[in-house]
């Protein structure tokens, strides 16, 4: 009976530490990225330059989303690799998120344009059912589903870590 | 300064004039039901903490979303599913009850009656 | 070069500590001159800490910025109290605070036990090599002498302004002189097992100080809790966050403990349980340091992360976690007392305390972990909050407190006295049902819970009550300190409940001039003011409020903006009063020019720090008694 509980204690409390040791071990790498898989929701929100309106059929195929506003200072920094990535052929959709038309318009003007197009998000509608907390984000979809949904400025590293290797796997964008 | 500025630019009326409540609710229920349901869903964005602690942009959209919901009849875990459809699991702080978290469940209960069942039956040496 | 002398000390220190232990450990801790020999190295060293500790504070008030932590957490235009508390508002100096209140523990301890104590010597010894496991963390990883030199800023930057309080410079102080006091619980505990002579009555040693410990722990939880309620600004009062749920663990653990200790310092009862709980109360204040400064749980509480420092803690505390529960493992059995504990006695009623609150502090511990747990193993996030939490307390403290309530009638050592038990029972349920039917009737309360807890809270308030009434008519005994405590629980439990279910909140939209009305409450919003103050601008709103009864106040909630940062923070308006607060918060301004104003009536809440009050009374009340009788 005293051995019994003698290894009850040694062996709980070795393996309390034990996990706690291999946790802070345990690289998260990437907190930001969300690699559940989900269908793209339905929408119908209009163009920021045009009365155009966009619903879901006309996004087919293989592509991002980048949520960004002319108010949050990472999309500046954040702007110039998705110009690389842009000149890279890579298919960019915008979502202007909270944002002022006018001040979008001018932001773009300023810094250039990265995006196929862009749908002004004015209510933030479509980026509450995408699950946007804030931007920057990018969203990576496959075929319309939503493979990987990352929180944060994409940059060489995280594109890299985060994108890339889903990219090269399923010989997205003529691999590059 | 913005504040000095939108302080200039208010219109003051001199009339006694009835004020609304923000967030408009069919019924008292419905407005318990909504402040009982921003205490138990996480802000997304914060480290820690509920959309009821939280004013971050995204929590007040949230809010309106619910109220929305609300209003539209949807039951508290229609509302939950949405949410955690959207913005993951990890947004609601009940965690479900699903064959993931049957032990957080019944863990307590089964460790209290353990213990008590050893103590009334140990053996007295 | 005040600083490196700060600097030299410490280190200075914490070899002399060192030195305590070893001498504790390595020589005959029993031979008088050993324990006379580490006591005085274990004074000098304390003293030399302290020293370093005071210059610290020095160059802190004289703004002395070539000290890199002072410059990070403090600033010129800070009144002198907050420069001094900016100490510990973050991790190096907050831990440099922590280990100087172990060691002042330690100090007292060593002032106060006689020299021809048994385990005194050992005793320091693990005190001080606890000392040094957190004097190298702190020296080595978290180092709060650090200097900006050659060219020291001429300012340093503002601290959170949300740190700026009188109430928060105190909690963490009260907290820190709770979680360590049990330091010495622990270090007689591992004194006593070393020792293996089971003839020691160490427990009567350790009472006063643990329950001075208990005092401030669950003074600084309190705290902590008030604080929270009228600076955070949505109400709340306890929200189950992780680390408050760690704080919350060694007071769970603390407070067994204390209840234990009554049984084992009267007989050789319970003493098993006893060492255990000492061991856990002090392992769990030590996880709770680990938890918050490792940066592995998400909080709004916790400090910077840093693995490096989260594995130093883990492995020093693992080591001394396991080297003492090893040690216990092994001695125990040597203690199995011989005496049995009677039936429903109330060595047996603490027992079953003692069961339920272990079940308590693990199913916190499984909230916290769980989240952890579930993302190694699945990759995935999941929370764990309020409704886990709440679902497990409540029943299991109302189940506890119906034991409670009968362990009144119980006797050290004796079964239980029936006779006694009937009248009062009698009188307690039904005095305790008028009271739920009146607040059935009056506050139109169904909610199952909610009566539950008033009934109970009630019954156990009655019963004590009857108590009192026994002693001054029939002379016979009470004991007071326990009065005081367990009304103080009751009258928690009935807070609480009814808080939960009476409270009620509102968003306004109002412009100024205009009067919105909830609950027959006419609010007129008077008057906006821009205030200049120290360090901030602040956008006073005025609000005059009627009742229904026509009395008139004034409410003035706040937006401030601090120059240091430009952090907004809103600063909360409450009108208290002992059935409820009215709590109002001014939010953003709309394109239209109205605001939002949160209203809301937070019903019994002064009750609830009331009760945590009574219950640290009893405590402090308690730890006078039983160092007198020491004496």
């Amino acid at each position: 009976m005293t051995v019994l509980i003698r290894f009850i204690i040694i062996v709980i409390t070795l393996m309390f530490f034990s996990f706690f040791y291999l946790y802070i071990n345990d690289d998260k790498y990437y907190p930001g990225a969300d690699f559940t898989i989900s269908d793209m929701p339905d929408f119908e929100i209009k163009d920021l330059y045009s009365e155009r309106l966009f619903n879901i059929k006309d996004l087919e195929g293989n592509y991002l989303i980048n949520v960004w506003a002319s108010w949050c200072i990472t999309c500046r920094v954040e702007h110039s690799f998705l110009a690389k990535l842009d000149s890279k052929d890579i298919p960019i959709i915008g979502l202007n998120y909270k944002d002022e038309a006018q001040d979008a318009i001018n932001w773009i003007t300023r810094f250039g344009d990265p995006y196929k197009y862009i749908i002004h998000d004015y209510k933030g509608e479509l980026a509450l059912d995408l699950g946007v907390t804030g931007a920057p984000e990018t969203f990576l979809l496959i075929d319309g589903k939503i493979i990987v949904h990352y929180r944060g400025e994409v940059n060489d590293m995280i594109w890299d870590d985060v994108f890339m290797p889903i990219i090269k796997k399923e010989s997205l964008f003529d691999a590059n | 300064m913005l504040t000095k500025f939108f302080l200039f630019s208010t219109v003051i009326f001199s009339s006694f004039i009835i004020s609304e409540s923000l967030y408009k609710f069919d019924s008292v229920e419905d407005e318990k039901r909504f402040y009982s349901l921003i205490k138990e869903i996480r802000c997304p964005k914060c480290t820690s903490g509920s959309l009821a602690s939280s004013n971050a942009p995204v929590s007040e959209d949230i809010k309106s979303k619910i109220i929305e919901l609300i209003k539209e009849g949807k039951s508290d875990q229609e509302i939950k599913q949405f949410l955690s459809d959207r913005f993951g699991n990890q947004v609601l702080y009940n965690p479900g009850f699903s064959k993931d978290t049957y032990f957080l469940w019944f863990a307590p209960g089964l460790f209290l009656i353990l213990i008590l069942l050893i103590f009334f039956f140990r053996k007295r040496t | 070069m005040l600083i490196e002398i700060a600097h030299f000390l410490s280190i200075l220190a914490t070899g002399l500590f060192f030195l305590c232990f070893i001498f504790s450990f390595f020589l005959n801790s029993k031979d008088i001159y050993i324990i006379n020999l580490v006591s005085r190295i274990y004074t000098h060293s304390f003293l030399i800490f302290l020293s370093s500790f005071l210059i610290y504070i020095w160059l802190a008030i004289t703004d002395n910025f070539s000290v890199l932590y002072i410059a990070q957490h403090s600033n010129i235009n800070l009144p002198v109290f907050y420069k001094v508390s900016s100490i510990w508002s973050a991790h190096e100096g907050s831990m440099f605070l922590w280990i100087i209140f172990l060691t002042f523990w330690g100090a007292i301890y060593n002032l106060a036990t006689s020299n021809n104590q048994l385990l005194k010597a050992r005793t320091l010894g693990v005190i001080s090599l606890t000392s040094v496991g957190f004097l190298l963390f702190l020296l080595l990883t978290s180092n709060p002498f650090e200097t900006i030199l050659p060219l020291p800023p001429e300012n340093g930057a503002d601290i959170n302004p949300v740190l700026q309080d009188p109430l928060l410079a105190i909690h963490p102080p009260m907290l820190y002189m709770g979680y360590v006091g049990f330091v010495i619980a622990f270090g007689q505990a591992i004194a006593f097992l070393f020792e293996g002579n089971p003839e020691i009555k160490w427990e009567k040693q350790v009472r006063s100080w643990s329950v001075a410990s208990w005092s401030f722990l669950t003074l600084g939880i309190a705290l902590g809790s008030w604080w929270a309620y009228y600076e955070l600004g949505w109400g709340g009062y306890w929200f189950w966050d992780p680390v408050e749920n760690v704080a919350l663990m060694p007071w769970l653990a603390a407070t067994a403990f204390i209840h234990s200790l009554s049984a084992s310092s009267k007989s050789f009862i319970l003493r098993i349980w006893t060492l255990l709980l000492s061991i856990l109360v002090f392992s769990l204040s030590l996880f709770g340091a680990f938890i918050v400064r490792s940066g592995i749980i998400d909080s709004v509480h916790s400090f910077a992360n840093d693995p490096e420092r989260g594995l130093y803690l883990l492995s020093f505390i693992g080591l001394l976690v396991m080297t003492s529960l090893l040690l216990f493992s092994y001695r125990f059995n040597h203690l199995l007392s011989n005496k049995k504990i009677v039936s429903l006695s109330k060595e047996s009623f603490i027992s079953i305390n003692n069961i339920f609150f272990g079940t308590l502090i693990f199913s916190t511990m499984l909230g916290v972990l769980y989240p952890l747990i579930y993302e190694f193993i699945y990759d995935q996030k999941i929370s764990v909050g309020a409704p886990f939490y709440n679902a497990i307390f409540v029943p299991i403290t109302l189940i506890a407190c119906i034991f409670l309530y009968f362990s009144i009638d119980s006797k050290w050592q004796q079964s239980f006295n029936f006779k006694s038990l009937y009248q009062p029972l009698f009188l307690s349920i039904t005095a305790s049902s008028v009271i739920v039917a009146l607040a059935f009737y009056k506050f139109l309360i169904v909610n199952f819970l909610t009566l539950a807890s008033l009934l109970i809270g009630s019954i156990i308030i009655i019963r004590y009550l009857i108590v009192i009434y026994f002693y001054f008519v029939y002379r016979k005994f009470a004991n007071f300190f326990s009065i005081i405590a367990h009304c103080g629980l009751g009258l928690l439990i009935i807070s609480i409940a009814l808080n939960n279910n009476l409270s009620s909140e509102r968003a306004l939209n109002i412009k100024i001039n205009e009067t919105a009305v909830y609950k027959d409450y006419q609010i007129n919003f008077k008057n906006l003011r821009v205030v200049p103050g120290p360090n901030f601008d602040s956008v006073k709103a005025d609000f005059v409020i009627t009742n229904p009864n026509g009395k008139v106040f004034t409410l003035t909630p706040e937006k401030r903006k601090y120059f240091a940062r430009g952090q907004v923070t809103t600063e909360t308006a409450i009108h208290a009063s002992a059935l409820k607060d009215i709590y109002m918060t001014v939010g953003d301004q709309l394109d239209d020019g109205s605001w939002i104003v949160n209203i809301q009536f937070n019903v019994f809440i002064r009750w609830i720090w009331f009760s945590a009050i009574m219950m640290v009374l009893a405590g402090l009340l308690l730890t006078h008694s039983l160092s007198r009788s020491r004496s």
